[in-house]
């Protein structure tokens, strides 16, 4: 419960603690980006679009300060539309770009839809779920939210856009948790989720392992994959299995409903059947990272070596860091994707021990000032679609500073604000521009 | 409160979380950037630098008198440092006007400009440059960016073949010694070392420390800029106990002799300093120091890098005489006066020995026996005496064990002998006798072995390991290590067996077959032998020992001449060149003048390391 002695009478429009840490790691990043660049021959070309794209996310971001959040509530079709034309019109106008057609390609700068699809999916699913709030405890709400991502997700799929899908779906799932779903609900799309990413990770520990083929179990589990007999086989005995296990509650007089077995079952094959599809839609760099995840000294100089060098590009900062623009490791070419996924790297080596600690500090500053925002919203949408941008940020925090401190894969996950990467800043300080609009138009009283 | 039907529970679940993994990646920071920054900044210092390394001086050598044998000369090399990209016409232009003033070919200088801008890496585009060609370059550094000349040392032997075989030569490594001197730091992949002798044996005081430009390159190893240069550290100096007059006369000798082939080693008796070591055919050791890998891989392939001092062995012919007589004195077998009747020829009952003079030398007693070299007398004395006293007194002076000079290789001879016989189960017969006692047969020797000889009846009984470092000079002007005199064993003789002995010795010199050697004002005792050698022309010997009247025995001497038919007219006059070297000063006026060095060239050598006025004109 939050009170005025909180808070201050005084109502401000405008959250200036989370404003000026926002402006606080744009400098940061623009500091650390012109330092890793410096010596690249297209390093003008960088500047030049990171010096359009600030100016023109601050314009989106007052625009949408401006705005009442409520009217994307009242336009959510507008909103989903949009979303599901820009990521059609990539599949159709795009760019391919490192095997992905996930850019629109216009004169000085290039546009990737995903970025911007993550904030409206964001819009549209606070919408539905503050409609549903009452039922939120019902499996057929949660399926619905699902549902209604699922067409973002499959065009995610068609660009493919991993990384996209892999920053999108924990959004979703925070959602509908912050929202008060059933965790047993929330408990079976995980499930199902892991099973679709536990299928190809096991066949690639099997690839990178291949006497353990000689086990006849192993071999039958690998030919899965293939989609053939022993899938049909896979699918007949998992249904099988359910079946006999209810039969055998059901003598033994258990009170388990018959749900939870078909529910186990379904959440099994269809797990099962998308992780077939995620392993023959994986690329052959996404499935190099996953096997370098999976062992790292299975390639000592290609993904492994490019996390090694940025780990020893952040150790080699130390407390004070070497000075901007005095970077070793990351002028001269040793961290890979300096200036975007890696740029903490950048920081750390330049910056230092305070200089990561005083990125983390903002972050975590932006992500309780999204919480307070949240917290203040004078309605259900406003604070949905407040808990939808905590679980974004939060969600990009945890990969990228994962990734950099060897804690999680190496994902293409940029940290928002910092990166260069002009369609993720744009869209990042729009949704922040939403947080605003919420915390300008909070109830008065508070 | 706002009242929206949800609960905030969830959100603030989350918080936590937040606030815990943040928890958790300040931890990870704390120990990546605080506890193992050392760590991963020696891991990107590794990464980003690169040595252009710049040898360092080697330490200098000199004999006991100050002579200069190795020293280094400053050598300019070019340098081309790739920068920013240049247009392939200014690269043609700037290899056009090097290869005017490099007299290098222009195709080979494109290509190298090519390579090192292709690679990134600086590159030695000329080396040895000429003070001429420094001289024009200066200018060009002006107007092409990039270019740049390094001093590095190089090394320099001022007299070139002399004293080669002790000194040795540095060259290129192979990969068994990468693999050991690798896990130096001090050594890079193109590092000289020594090959041979001092420079191999003390490789380590001589090698210094590299200095080096430090190069900053990207992860392409593409060179981004200099960061510092690195002055380096010369090695210790080495004074040796070779005296540079001895040398000379040594060397000067076996040069003037019939063949030109063989070895003289002069020791001082009285600690086993070698005074003189002297080995033909030798090199010039200036051959290997070049850069180019051609030219000194010819110069490899006809390296006579055999060194005859402590390698070659030979029977000891009739120099062994003077180990028989040890023998039969020691053994009391023979009396000194005894005489033996030398028709020319010994009937050995099956076959018949002869003596090398044919008319036979009549009625002879042990003096006349060693200063006439007669074989008969011998035949009997071995009878007399007997093979086993004999092999014993060879195995006492050492024959048959390498004496223990510091070189590599050192031949330790072979002992001949009925117990050695018996060893390698085989029978004697009176024949070996005969033979063992005037020094043919299976026994063999190095010429080091028989200077040890002749120094140890010099000095009354003494075997001191022979060395030739007298002391070092580190870089600090300090002296880290002193030769000193080691004794390895000792024998006892009878006094009258060393006098008798001596006297026969003196009497070889005075009236028997060494008065080539005989010099006004100095005593000199010597014993000659002409080894037969079934291959080919005979082997000349000379062994002796030399004092100043009524003084100690300063010097013995050991001269093998290859070929060299007779001892005493074929190694004869070098013993005496090198006795008069080893008195010179110190004899009465009237004596020839020895050849020296010359002095002029000398101190400018030994003045500095790196005199800058004395950059001398090479093959380029």
């Amino acid at each position: 419960m939050i009170t005025a002695s909180q808070t201050g009478l005084k109502k401000n429009r405008m959250d200036w603690i989370l404003f000026f840490s926002v402006l606080a790691l744009i400098t940061m990043g623009t500091l650390a980006i012109s330092s890793s660049v410096a010596v690249l021959p297209s390093h003008f070309r960088i500047i030049r679009t990171h010096f359009i794209a600030v100016p023109l996310g601050f314009m989106a971001f007052a625009a949408v300060w401006s705005l009442n959040y409520q009217i994307f509530q009242d336009q959510w079709q507008f909103v989903y539309g949009a979303v599901l034309l820009m990521l059609v019109g990539v599949l159709i106008f795009g760019v391919i770009d490192k095997g992905s057609r996930s850019w629109y390609h216009l004169p000085f700068f290039s546009v990737q839809p995903s970025e911007f699809a993550r904030v409206g999916l964001i819009l549209v699913l606070a919408n539905y779920l503050d409609k549903k709030i009452t039922k939120i405890r019902e499996f057929q709400v949660v399926l619905g939210a699902l549902m209604l991502s699922m067409p973002v997700f499959f065009l995610l799929i068609k660009q493919p856009d991993f990384s996209a899908i892999l920053l999108t779906l924990p959004v979703v799932l925070i959602m509908l948790f912050a929202a008060g779903a059933n965790i047993f609900h929330l408990s079976i799309i995980l499930g199902y989720s892991f099973i679709s990413a536990l299928f190809p990770i096991l066949w690639t520990v099997i690839t990178l392992n291949p006497e353990l083929l000689d086990s006849p179990l192993v071999g039958y589990f690998f030919h899965l994959s293939d989609f053939g007999w022993s899938a049909l086989t896979f699918v007949f005995g998992v249904g099988a299995a359910a079946y006999l296990l209810w039969v055998l509650s059901v003598k033994l007089y258990s009170n388990i409903s018959g749900v939870f077995f078909g529910g186990a079952a379904l959440v099994l094959i269809l797990g099962f059947f998308s992780g077939v599809m995620v392993k023959n839609q994986m690329r052959y760099y996404q499935q190099k990272r996953l096997e370098v995840f999976l062992s790292p000294e299975s390639d000592p100089k290609g993904a492994g070596y490019n996390l090694l060098q940025a780990r020893i590009a952040i150790g080699s900062g130390g407390v004070l860091g070497k000075g901007i623009f005095s970077g070793t490791q990351s002028r001269l070419g040793f961290v890979p994707e300096r200036h975007t996924d890696f740029i903490l790297a950048v920081v750390g080596e330049e910056m230092g021990f305070w200089g990561t600690m005083l990125v983390m500090g903002f972050y975590v500053l932006i992500l309780g000032r999204i919480r307070i925002c949240a917290k203040l919203a004078r309605d259900r949408f406003g604070y949905l679609v407040n808990c939808g941008i905590f679980g974004m940020f939060m969600v990009y925090f945890c990969i990228n500073f994962g990734m950099l401190l060897g804690l999680s894969p190496v994902a293409g996950v940029p940290l928002p604000l910092l990166s260069y990467g002009g369609s993720n800043l744009v869209a990042t300080l729009i949704s922040l521009g939403l947080v605003q609009s919420v915390y300008a138009r909070r109830y008065a009283l508070v | 409160m706002i009242e929206r039907g949800i609960s905030q529970d969830r959100i603030n679940l989350l918080w936590s979380l937040v606030t815990a993994v943040a928890l958790v990646f300040a931890l990870r920071l704390v120990n990546l950037q605080i506890l193992m920054h050392a760590h991963y900044r020696e891991i990107a210092e590794r990464n980003r630098t690169q040595i252009l390394s710049q040898a360092a001086p080697r330490g200098r050598i000199y004999t006991r008198d100050s002579a200069a044998v190795a020293t280094n000369k400053p050598s300019f090399s070019l340098i081309y440092f790739p920068g920013e990209m240049k247009s392939a016409e200014a690269m043609d232009g700037m290899a056009r006007s090097l290869s005017h003033y490099l007299n290098i070919p222009f195709d080979d200088l494109q290509a190298n400009l090519y390579r090192a801008v292709k690679k990134g890496a600086p590159m030695r585009l000329a080396e040895n440059l000429s003070s001429k060609a420094m001289f024009s370059l200066s200018e060009l550094k002006t107007m092409y960016s990039g270019i740049d000349i390094i001093v590095e040392a190089r090394r320099y032997y001022p007299f070139g073949n002399y004293l080669s075989h002790l000194t040795g030569y540095i060259s290129k490594m192979d990969a068994k010694e990468w693999a050991v001197y690798g896990k130096d730091k001090n050594y890079a992949m193109d590092s000289r070392i020594g090959k041979a002798g001092l420079e191999k044996m003390y490789e380590r005081d001589l090698k210094g420390k590299d200095g080096g430009i430090y190069l900053e390159v990207d992860s392409r190893g593409r060179l981004s800029k200099i960061l510092e240069s690195r002055k380096w550290e010369t090695g210790a100096d080495i004074y040796l106990t070779i005296d540079s007059k001895i040398q000379s006369a040594a060397e000067e000798g076996l040069k003037k002799s019939n063949t030109g082939k063989g070895a003289v080693v002069a020791i001082d008796p009285r600690s086993g300093a070698i005074l003189a070591l002297a080995s033909m055919p030798d090199y010039d050791p200036n051959r290997f120091v070049s850069y180019s890998d051609q030219k000194s891989s010819d110069s490899m392939k006809a390296l006579p890098e055999f060194n005859v001092a402590v390698q070659g062995v030979y029977p000891p012919a009739s120099t062994f005489k003077i180990l028989s007589s040890i023998a039969a004195l020691e053994s009391g077998r023979v009396s000194p006066a005894e005489t033996f009747f030398c028709p020319g020829y010994y009937d050995a009952g099956s076959r018949v020995f002869k003596c090398w003079e044919k008319k036979g030398h009549g009625k002879v007693d042990l003096i006349q026996g060693l200063a006439k070299s007669c074989d008969v007398y011998y035949y009997n004395l071995g009878i007399r005496t007997g093979a086993l006293n004999i092999e014993k007194y060879a195995r006492l002076f050492r024959l048959g064990v390498p004496t223990g000079i510091p070189l590599p290789d050192e031949k330790s001879g072979n002992i001949f002998g009925p117990s050695k016989r018996a060893a390698n189960k085989s029978y004697w017969f009176i024949g070996d006798t005969l033979n063992l006692a005037i020094g043919q047969g299976e026994t063999l020797v190095t010429p080091i072995q028989m200077a040890q000889v002749a120094a140890v009846i010099a000095n009354g009984g003494i075997f001191w390991r022979p060395y030739y470092v007298d002391h070092i000079v580190n870089n600090e002007g300090q002296i880290s290590f002193r030769g000193k005199p080691e004794k390895i064993s000792q024998i006892q003789l009878k006094e009258s067996t060393r006098a008798i002995l001596k006297e026969g010795l003196r009497e070889v010199i005075l009236s028997g077959t060494g008065q080539s050697t005989k010099i006004e004002g100095v005593e000199v005792f010597g014993k000659t032998g002409t080894a037969q050698n079934p291959q080919g022309r005979d082997h000349a010997w000379f062994v002796a020992f030399a004092q100043l009247p009524n003084g100690p025995a300063e010097i013995a001497v050991a001269v093998l001449v290859e070929h060299g038919l007779h001892g005493a007219s074929t190694a004869g006059p070098i013993v005496r060149d090198v006795v008069l070297a080893a008195m010179n000063g110190r004899l009465p006026e009237r004596r020839v003048m020895v050849k020296t060095l010359p002095a002029a060239g000398l101190e400018a050598v030994a003045g500095s390391t790196m005199p800058p006025a004395a950059v001398e004109e090479d093959e380029r």
